[in-house]
């Protein structure tokens, strides 16, 4: 199974909601097959802009990571259905592609480049 | 000239014992054959690797994993003004690493990461990597 990981942001709450939305947002995950990897808190901080969402305009939000591996085919229904909650600002989800192999970074291609814009 | 280091040579292979005038042209041919043979061997150039090799040269993201969430890294290559990505000429990256900064901050910018018109006031005392001079 692909692994995917969902970038949350959530509208700045108390402490048991936010659990309370992260529980939600698992049980879903759970209930169309997916197996949850981890779940990160990336701290509560200030939004880079304002966020106008379900009828209001966010300033902060709590920003959280979840890491799990799921069948394609649920990744259109879960981003549909975490759009309709109230509590989820912006929701996204990413393929997480295995890091490649490190081939060679930088040098000889560094070369070129910098003979290329030298001449 | 090549009889001049000839008899240069013959003087540097003469024992600092006077050499009897009987020394017969023979002689002298084969001290300056085996002379020759050992300066052949001291002289030939040691097989080694070249030791003024400049190290490979890398960017500054080298061997680093640049991530849509590391906002602070990211803050590094666009301008503190407007928020615009720094081109290739001012970050000085390797072609690839451009690419991935320049895909992680669209990214970053577009999730609700990073600003798109201003560079985050707790960065802006950052180092500065890029080194372009904004006219003030």
């Amino acid at each position: 199974m692909p692994r995917y990981e969902l970038c949350v942001i959530l509208k700045a709450m108390q402490r048991p909601e936010t659990a309370a939305v992260l529980r939600r947002t698992v049980e879903t995950l759970f209930e169309r097959g997916a197996v949850v990897r981890s779940l990160e808190n990336l701290g509560e901080r200030r939004l880079p802009y304002k966020i106008s969402k379900h009828d209001s305009r966010h300033t902060h939000g709590g920003y959280f990571s979840i890491d799990f591996h799921a069948s394609p085919k649920i990744v259109s229904e879960l981003l549909d259905h975490l759009e309709r909650d109230i509590d989820v600002l912006r929701p996204t989800v990413l393929k997480k592609d295995i890091e490649l192999s490190k081939t060679q970074c930088c040098g000889t291609q560094s070369e070129k480049a910098k003979s290329a814009t030298s001449r | 000239m090549f009889a001049l280091s000839c008899s240069r040579l013959l003087l540097q292979a003469l024992p600092k014992q006077p050499v009897t005038p009987r020394a017969t042209a023979q002689c002298i041919r084969s001290l300056r054959t085996s002379q020759q043979e050992t300066l052949k061997k001291d002289d030939m150039p040691i097989k080694m690797e070249n030791p003024f090799k400049s190290p490979p040269k890398t960017c500054i993201l080298c061997n680093v994993t640049v991530d849509f969430k590391n906002v602070q890294l990211l803050s590094q290559f666009i301008s503190p003004h407007t928020g615009r990505i720094y081109g290739r000429h001012i970050t000085g990256l390797c072609g690839r690493k451009q690419k991935e900064v320049s895909k992680a901050i669209k990214k970053a910018r577009s999730m609700g990461f990073m600003s798109v018109t201003l560079k985050d006031p707790q960065f802006i005392k950052d180092p500065d990597i890029c080194g372009i001079k904004h006219s003030e």
